[in-house]
């Protein structure tokens, strides 16, 4: 398959804030353009369709992955706390500050004087009791009280892998 | 109608974003290497930590348990500032940037029916987004917003937003400022208004046209005009006043010789330049960072930072130009690749003291080059960045 770059400025679009233990936050350069031509009939067994007419529009992850760029920001995670959730030690997430978090939702709050992504657990909230359950079986899920200072921070709506 | 935005305490705020566990406690945000303090916290003004002072000297009076102090981080500044900005365009078609932390809107044609909501909702959206508190003072005009700010900022019973619209709101927010307070009114002019009697904006505010008139040049006379609800600082002026200028850029690949980053470092100072004078004004300070790439573990990380001061503020491409490569070479080491560089500009100041754009200042005009620009925003936002664009930008077809 071969992807065109229409247009674009080759930019790496994270700046580096501030080291934490589980996950490094950093926040985007969302002005740089980067159109590509996107397979729009779906990939199938790793091929493309052979019919389509596949250079029928582009795909900017600038443009289209990033509802609220004034409000997202991205984290490389560190550990293997969410593997189950594919999100493994080195991916890269995308974290939207604008939206609210609902119950199931992965997201990263902030407790203890630390970044952490979980999945927000709120089916106990009636007894006063907020779950962040790990997608890793070996890890127990963190139970938040209302005396705890706990903060959802963003909610995770994207994970970048690379496999090279 | 004009709203001001301020962002409350912003270079702290923006440490505190990525540190939820400081929000109540004392921050400081220190200058270039570290030397005093130039940003504070409401709990480390309470401290009673004075603007600049050294660091040295605050540590020797509180512990690093009492106070977290940063060192400033101007790329995380600008990144939040342009956040800030973004959300509020978002909103209103005519947003005018102040300073990195504070911006005018003309709101005039929202015809919001609620505006004192609107600006709750608007300070919970900006906090929400971003994680940065922000004020916001509506009034007719922008010297009122700024007064209305002022109050929204230190009383939490406004929620954020205050707003003078009636003539009894005028007349206590007034009654209640103290004279240096008021935005545009200097220290020198404070102490002469207390020689005259007058210690509140309303004392100058009450003045007649003929008083004025008698002991005040044109700014000291829009500042009467505008503390009477009278909408008079044109919006070009604010721009005249704009407090920094910022231009730097991410590499495509890291440059490692002095040269390959003087090159682009001559372009952003003299890109400031330029700006400078189309402001027609003049700078006092110059920044120069840069930085290498965090993710490339097999390089040590490098970011460093030097400042110049000029004694005569100038807006000319040679000086700012040479004195930008003068501190690169300050900050440069052969074995530190960079990535990331950039020029800031400061303590911008009027090229004189009569600003002729005053005089022709042409409403009708500057309203024709909004069309233009709301028609070219429009159709960029429809149709894909840089569709439309002056012939002078760079072709990113190719």
């Amino acid at each position: 398959m071969r992807f065109y770059p229409l247009n674009g400025k080759n930019r790496i679009f994270v700046v580096k804030i501030e080291t934490m233990k589980e996950l490094e936050i950093l926040t985007g350069d969302f002005s740089a353009d980067l159109s590509l031509t996107f397979a729009d009939g779906g990939v199938k067994a790793g091929f493309p369709s052979p019919a389509q007419d596949y250079i029928d529009r582009t795909l900017d992850f600038n443009r289209d992955l990033i509802k609220h760029p004034a409000a997202t920001f991205y984290a490389k995670v560190s550990g293997d706390s969410m593997i189950d959730a594919g999100i493994c030690d080195g991916d890269i997430v995308v974290i939207d500050k604008s939206l609210d978090a609902i119950d199931g939702d992965i997201i990263v709050g902030y407790i203890d004087n630390e970044f952490t992504m979980k999945y927000l657990d709120l089916s106990e909230r009636h007894r006063g009791i907020i779950r962040l359950r790990p997608g890793n079986s070996k890890y127990e899920p963190i139970t938040i009280t209302p005396d705890d200072e706990f903060k959802v921070w963003g909610v995770v709506v994207h994970v970048v892998k690379s496999f090279r | 109608m004009w709203a001001l935005v301020d962002c409350d305490n912003f270079y702290c705020s923006c440490e505190r974003v990525f540190r939820p566990d400081l929000e109540k406690h004392p921050v400081v945000v220190l200058s270039n290497n570290d030397g005093c303090v130039v940003a504070r916290s409401k709990e480390a003004k309470a401290l009673g930590i004075p603007m600049g002072m050294p660091y040295f000297r605050m540590r020797k009076q509180f512990d690093e348990s009492v106070v977290t102090a940063f060192s400033s981080n101007y790329e995380l500044y600008a990144d939040m500032s342009s956040r800030v900005l973004a959300i509020l365009r978002e909103e209103v078609p005519a947003v005018y940037q102040y300073s990195i932390d504070e911006a005018f809107l003309n709101i005039t044609e929202l015809c919001l029916s609620d505006v004192k909501a609107w600006g709750e909702q608007m300070a919970l959206k900006v906090n929400k987004w971003t994680g940065i508190p922000i004020s916001i003072g509506i009034a007719p005009s922008k010297t009122l917003a700024k007064v209305a700010a002022y109050y929204a900022k230190r009383y939490p019973g406004y929620r954020k937003c205050c707003v003078i619209a009636t003539e009894e709101q005028r007349r206590k927010a007034l009654q209640l400022l103290p004279i240096a307070e008021v935005w545009g009114i200097g220290r020198k002019h404070t102490l002469s208004l207390n020689n005259a009697g007058i210690h509140t904006a309303w004392d100058f505010a009450s003045q007649t046209e003929d008083w004025v008139n008698r002991f005040y040049h044109i700014t000291g006379k829009r500042t009467w005009m505008e503390l009477n609800g009278h909408d008079v600082l044109p919006v070009d002026d604010t721009e005249h006043q704009k407090q920094s200028i910022v231009r730097s850029r991410t590499f495509a690949r890291m440059l490692s010789t002095e040269s390959e980053i003087g090159t682009n470092v001559a372009d952003y100072a003299a890109q400031c330049a330029l700006k400078l004078r189309q402001q027609g004004c003049v700078c006092r300070k110059l920044t120069v960072f840069a930085r290498g790439n965090p993710f490339r573990s097999d390089l040590p990380f490098f970011k460093d930072c030097a400042t110049h001061i000029f004694t005569t503020p100038t807006s000319n491409t040679n000086e700012i130009v040479e004195a930008a490569l003068r501190m690169l070479h300050q900050i440069f080491r052969p074995d530190s690749p960079v990535k990331r560089a950039g020029v800031i500009i400061e303590e911008i100041t009027s090229a004189d003291a009569i600003q002729p754009d005053l005089f022709d200042y042409d409403p009708e005009r500057r309203h024709k080059l909004d069309e233009i620009s709301k028609t070219l925003d429009r159709l960029n936002a429809l149709m894909g960045k840089n569709t439309l664009r002056l012939a002078v930008q760079t072709d990113h077809t190719n």
